[in-house]
């Protein structure tokens, strides 16, 4: 591309508000750093990443203990204090080391830390106080804390942690209210209403990792493909189990699932990603052995089903491997 | 704000929205058309054998003597509990202890079903993924009245979760 016309393609999306001045100029300065150094700053930065965060594990691991060995002689207000008190501390401090960019990382690892202990804090602040932790009530509540604190703190700081911890706490608040609106009214019994769930909380994770991977550069990368992943793996494996075993099928089900997969490995060419191609491979040959043992086992005889479903394995085999080389890789 | 940029925000978010409201839809908007109108007769609170002590025989209610087993001197055996007998007033959604012989002043049909089409069944006890870091005493002492995709807690007078976990439905009240 000769240099007027990248000009003048910078110059048609500036018009239509597809690109920033701030992106441009991110872009020219990455282009000035050398690829080496680029790439070394890149390692280096993931390397203490990652240790900032098994240092977090290792904390939570180390109170976990420590709490566990005093829990009997611990009375209320230190048991509160040791779990909630040490989730509020690790948040302060996340907050505080979140002001300073050279800290953001470590300031991210104390996140991660009070999103692993401030739900136990809480689960432990209610049980003393003396309501029923099991409820779905407290379930809701507890999540719609977490959710609400976490959903505040990532609309300030926009951290990739911060927002982890809004799809957990919000897939556990979602569950627990519609728990909690159902209760346990026999009504729901042929409603396959967590299989529902599952589906409609698979779809969502797939529909915000679009967004982010559109929309969000930061978090581009890492948190679309885990909430593909994870959207897909709930998506097609509810729909899988909405199609029943015998003799209790559900002929809608089992009928439409193949076009879900098929869409699924269409849609890893469209957005060019992996995971779909990878589980909706690994779903549809699940579907076939489903099929195969439900169907044709006792009409073919089972070595004969077992020989056609091997081949149909072996042909969506290679079908995700021609796909990948040819549409994603490429 | 760019509303085309931020549709599958839009549409991830409301997914789960829409399938809460459709859910509270379903569970209470078919009870305000529907009303079961036929109250009934229960026991409750007995042990295994004092609880099967009612019977309807011609359409009123009968005692039998409860038929305990014999006890062993040194053998221990759990306390005999009493059932009571409640009448279930579907209209005030409420219980009340009766006598046994005001329940006698009942003409009683002991049908799975009532004459207006619905029925007793006990609650679902609901998976919940966060159920296995908690135990549940309560969740299963509840049952309702079904019927018509219309489903109604009752409202029982028991507390105990462990020993009062079901009503023994004994018949609707026809007169």
């Amino acid at each position: 591309m000769r240099k007027e016309e990248l000009l003048q393609l910078i110059r048609c999306h500036a018009r239509e508000s597809t690109i920033t001045k701030e992106e441009l100029i991110d872009a020219y300065e990455q282009g000035l750093k050398s690829p080496a150094a680029e790439s070394q700053t890149l390692i280096q930065s993931r390397l203490s990443a990652i240790l900032y965060f098994i240092g977090g594990l290792i904390v939570v691991l180390g109170i976990a203990i420590l709490i566990g060995q005093n829990w009997n002689s611990l009375n209320a207000p230190s048991k509160i204090l040791s779990t909630l008190g040490s989730g509020i501390a690790a948040f302060v401090v996340g907050v505080l080391f979140s002001q300073n960019k050279k800290f953001d990382l470590i300031g991210q690892a104390f996140f991660f830390i009070s999103v692993l202990v401030m739900p136990t804090g809480l689960s432990i602040t209610f049980d003393i106080a003396g309501f029923d932790i099991g409820s779905n009530t407290l379930q809701f509540l507890t999540s719609i804390i977490l959710l609400a604190t976490f959903l505040g703190a990532y609309s300030i700081f926009k951290k990739t942690v911060l927002l982890i911890a809004c799809f957990i706490f919000g897939t556990w608040a979602f569950f627990s209210l519609t728990n909690l609106i159902v209760g346990n009214n026999p009504i729901v019994r042929d409603w396959k209403f967590f299989d529902y769930r599952v589906l409609m909380t698979g779809l969502t994770y797939i529909f915000l990792g679009y967004y982010l991977s559109e929309n969000d550069t930061e978090n581009k990368e890492t948190l679309a493909n885990w909430l593909y992943g994870l959207g897909i793996i709930g998506f097609l494996g509810a729909a899988l189990k909405l199609g029943g075993w015998p003799p209790h099928q559900n002929p809608f089900w089992e009928l439409v699932f193949p076009g879900l997969v098929f869409g699924t490995i269409f849609l890893s060419i469209y957005l060019k990603n992996k995971s779909f191609l990878l589980f909706g491979s690994l779903y549809l040959m699940a579907y076939i052995g489903k099929i195969s043992a439900e169907y044709f086992a006792h009409s073919l005889g089972w070595p004969l089903a077992l020989v056609i479903a091997g081949l149909a394995l072996m042909a969506t085999g290679y079908f995700s491997f021609y796909l990948n080389k040819k549409y994603i890789s490429a | 704000m760019d509303t085309k940029k931020n549709i599958p925000l839009i549409v991830g978010l409301l997914i789960p929205v829409l399938m809460i409201l459709f859910v509270a839809a379903s569970i209470y908007l078919p009870g305000l058309f529907v009303q079961p109108k036929v109250s009934f007769i229960f026991s409750y609170g007995g042990d295994y054998y004092s609880r099967s002590q009612y019977d309807i025989l011609n359409g009123r209610i009968t005692l039998k003597s409860a038929n305990y087993p014999k006890k062993e001197s040194n053998q221990w055996s759990e306390p005999r509990r009493e059932s009571k007998l409640y009448l279930y007033d579907v209209i005030r959604n409420k219980s009340v202890e009766i006598s046994l012989e005001e329940a006698q002043k009942f003409f009683l049909d002991p049908s799975v079903k009532s004459p207006d089409g619905f029925e007793i069944t006990r609650g679902e006890h609901g998976f919940s993924i966060f159920e296995i870091l908690t135990t549940h005493g309560g969740r299963w002492d509840s049952s309702f009245i079904t019927g018509h995709n219309v489903s109604k807690r009752l409202n029982l007078p028991y507390k105990d979760r462990y020993y009062s976990r079901y009503l023994d439905f004994i018949g609707w009240i026809i007169e």
